[in-house]
């Protein structure tokens, strides 16, 4: 539980026709190799969030190798259901997967437990968009907006405040920037520091989409929101 | 590394206590209030609801499930391990079925869960599950409502009525004083609410309440109906706080008179 | 010797077995019930090898009871189908396999709309329109692909299972007097008399 309150902060935010995920990447430096971000894969970095398949995406807080190993898990166990049912699994039949597999690590001994709380961003056709959270112990909830990591009390309040039940996946994109814009220890927000991800139906085949959000991607959307870092040499020249 | 995994976790302390299985049920303390009544042919599950917040989704939070078809599970304590342990009881339930063609009856599945908790306390590398449960419920080809209740330590028992979870000692007395054999359907869900009211400040919108009539008919109250009952239990209270209140104001006045009469007039 | 039918219309499925129970050359009993009741808007019609019908039957049954009650929703026709297909699929591939074969008619109450599977036991699945397994399949087939119409009511649907039946009944040399009849639809399951 220590080990994810000062984890990067991941927030969620249930809209009606979509959900949104952020999520702050802790990871940084000047020499730290991120081509790998900019083409190939399915977008994002693969440090804070992940497809677990293609109706969910997942948030990750806590320690890096342990979500990575929960990732996998939750992928095999998305495949499985696949491979059983001939369906996509639903969102909360894959959340209460993984939260057997810690509760499980809870109970028996010679093994501790995960240090990772998740959050679920998904579509299934019993309950629509949905948005889960987990914790270490194997809990699990549904949520309308949530947040997991450092500085989590502030933001729930933020979103508390501003979070309204008609919110289209637009105007949550907002939200979940001006959020975090105001949680996140730095004061300016890039690329570098941010992962980004929407989960939508796709309007012609009306099947989930999920678009995990790359580098250049993620900075046109805060250029649009007006929280991008501000160039310094600009603001040099004017003054 | 191995090894460590093969020894027990639960051992004896000197002067034979499970610490283990005590935390257990100590952490059963800590869940939410879950209250059993079993009436004349009902019984009724209510548990304390913690209250939603407000972006949470209330239809994830769930205390009070669904065994089989005539079975209903309340539980007290962590969460996580009674999905667990409910999991198991519901693939014994179909199990059973599947093995022996009849539903199970409320006293086999109670005895099956409290078997595995038993287990836990026993065998290597685990430990208990941090829970207690009310189990109710009609046996198949059967009008008698059964309720009963496990413990982290694997016991078993058949109940008229009982709590468990935060305050239940509380809440377990109130009913010793209030509970009567042959219960309607109505006095078995006030005597529910009113005993949850004894431990849930905040009235109806903390209470759930699921009454079983016969095999199979289940019924969840909402909410309205829920804080009728709540409201009609408060009525009453004040019509006896009110009748107390004439009644000392009474006794009062007559011991006034008496006095005034005693040292009234000492001189005729 | 049996014989299961099966087709959809606008909104419905019908499924229909034979009630006969043989061993060898004898009738044991003709009215066994060969069609389960699989969930809320779910029909299985089973025949094949006996003993491996009602075994397999009963273990699918459970199962698809258990993902209902864990899930508090039942599997959607589609993916329950999909799951017994497997089940079959993957019982081909052991010691002892169970030779069953499956019609599997549910109402999808998410699009509403029905489905019908034919399932063989060699782990076949195909999604049709009508669908008949066992003899009585030479007769059907023909007739059904002729009269069947999948936007059809239920009274032109009851009407084209009617021809296949009463065809079969007199064509077939061996040919079962009894049936059973269950529809599926938004209401559920019901049992139908011809």
């Amino acid at each position: 539980m220590e080990a994810i309150s000062h984890a990067g902060t991941v927030l969620g935010v249930l809209a009606t026709d979509g959900v949104v995920l952020a999520a702050e990447k802790k990871v940084t430096g000047k020499l730290l190799d991120l081509s790998a971000s900019k083409e190939g894969g399915y977008g994002g970095s693969g440090e804070k969030i992940f497809l677990l398949n293609s109706n969910v995406i997942g948030g990750v807080a806590g320690l890096t190798a342990d979500a990575n190993s929960l990732v996998n898990y939750a992928r095999s166990a998305a495949q499985e259901h696949l491979l059983n049912y001939n369906e996509d699994i639903p969102v909360e039949l894959l959340a209460q997967r993984l939260c057997d597999l810690k509760q499980g690590y809870t109970q028996y001994g010679g093994l501790r437990p995960f240090g990772v709380s998740l959050l679920y961003a998904g579509y299934d056709p019993h309950y629509q968009f949905q948005l889960y959270h987990s914790d270490p112990s194997g809990n699990y909830s549904g949520w309308k907006a949530t947040c997991i990591g450092a500085n989590n009390g502030t933001a729930q309040s933020l979103l508390k405040q501003e979070y309204k039940d008609d919110i289209t996946v637009e105007d949550a994109i907002g939200l979940v920037m001006r959020t975090m814009s105001k949680t996140m220890d730095s004061t300016t927000l890039g690329s570098e520091k941010l992962e980004f991800a929407t989960l939508t139906l796709d309007p012609v085949t009306k099947e989930p989409k999920a678009k995990i959000y790359r580098p250049s991607e993620v900075d046109v959307l805060l250029k649009k929101f007006d929280l991008a870092k501000k160039d310094e040499d600009a603001e040099m020249k004017t003054a | 590394m191995s090894r460590s995994y093969d020894r027990a976790l639960t051992v004896f302390s000197p002067d034979g206590h499970l610490f283990q299985v005590e935390y257990a049920l100590e952490a059963v303390r800590k869940g939410t209030c879950a209250v059993g009544v079993r009436g004349k042919d009902v019984v009724v599950l209510g548990v304390e609801k913690k209250s939603v917040l407000q972006l949470q989704d209330p239809r994830t939070v769930r205390k009070v499930v669904m065994l089989d078809d005539h079975v209903c599970l309340a539980f007290a304590g962590l969460t996580a391990d009674g999905r667990v342990l409910i999991d198991k009881a519901r693939v014994e339930c179909q199990s059973h079925r599947l093995t022996v063609e009849d539903p199970v009856t409320v006293e086999y599945i109670t005895r099956h869960i409290a078997g595995i908790q038993q287990r836990y306390t026993q065998s290597g590398g685990v430990r208990p599950f941090g829970i207690s449960t009310l189990i109710v419920g009609f046996d198949p080809h059967d009008t008698q409502p059964r309720l009963y209740q496990t413990e982290p330590s694997g016991i078993y028992s058949a109940w008229k009525a009982n709590a468990i979870g935060r305050s239940s000692k509380t809440v377990r007395e109130f009913l010793e004083k209030n509970h009567k054999d042959d219960l309607t359907r109505e006095e078995s869900i006030k005597l529910t609410v009113k005993s949850l009211l004894e431990v849930v400040q905040t009235g109806a919108k903390n209470i759930e309440i699921s009454v079983m009539e016969s095999y199979g008919k289940v019924t969840n109250l909402d909410l309205p109906q829920i804080e009728a009952i709540v409201q009609e239990i408060e009525h009453e209270k004040e019509a006896e706080a009110e009748r107390k209140r004439s009644r000392l104001a009474a006794t009062a006045a007559g011991q006034a008179a008496m006095s005034s009469r005693a040292t009234g007039t000492p001189g005729e | 010797m049996e014989c299961s039918f099966a087709l959809t219309g606008k909104d419905y499925v019908l499924v229909a077995a034979d009630t006969t129970s043989a061993r060898s050359i004898i009738k044991m009993k003709v009215d066994e019930d060969k069609i389960k009741t699989l969930s809320p808007h779910l029909l299985m019609a089973y025949s094949g090898e006996p003993g491996d019908t009602v075994q397999f039957a009963e273990y699918i049954e459970r199962n698809i009871r258990l993902y209902h009650i864990r899930n508090l929703y039942p599997l959607r026709p589609q993916s329950a189908a999909s799951w017994i297909r497997r089940a079959l699929a993957e019982s081909l591939r052991s010691r002892q396999s169970y030779t069953v074969n499956l019609l599997v008619g549910g109402f999808d109450t998410a699009d509403k709309t029905p489905h019908l599977y034919w399932i063989d036991y060699l782990g076949t699945m195909a999604t049709v329109p009508f669908a008949a397994h066992g003899y009585g399949s030479y007769f059907a087939s023909s007739l059904l692909d002729r009269y069947h119409n999948p936007d059809g009511t239920l009274e032109e649907g009851l009407d084209a299972l009617r021809r296949a039946i009463d065809e079969t009944a007199k064509r077939l040399v061996v040919s079962p007097g009894k049936y059973t009849v269950k529809v599926v639809d938004k209401d559920g399951v019901r049992v139908i008399d011809l």
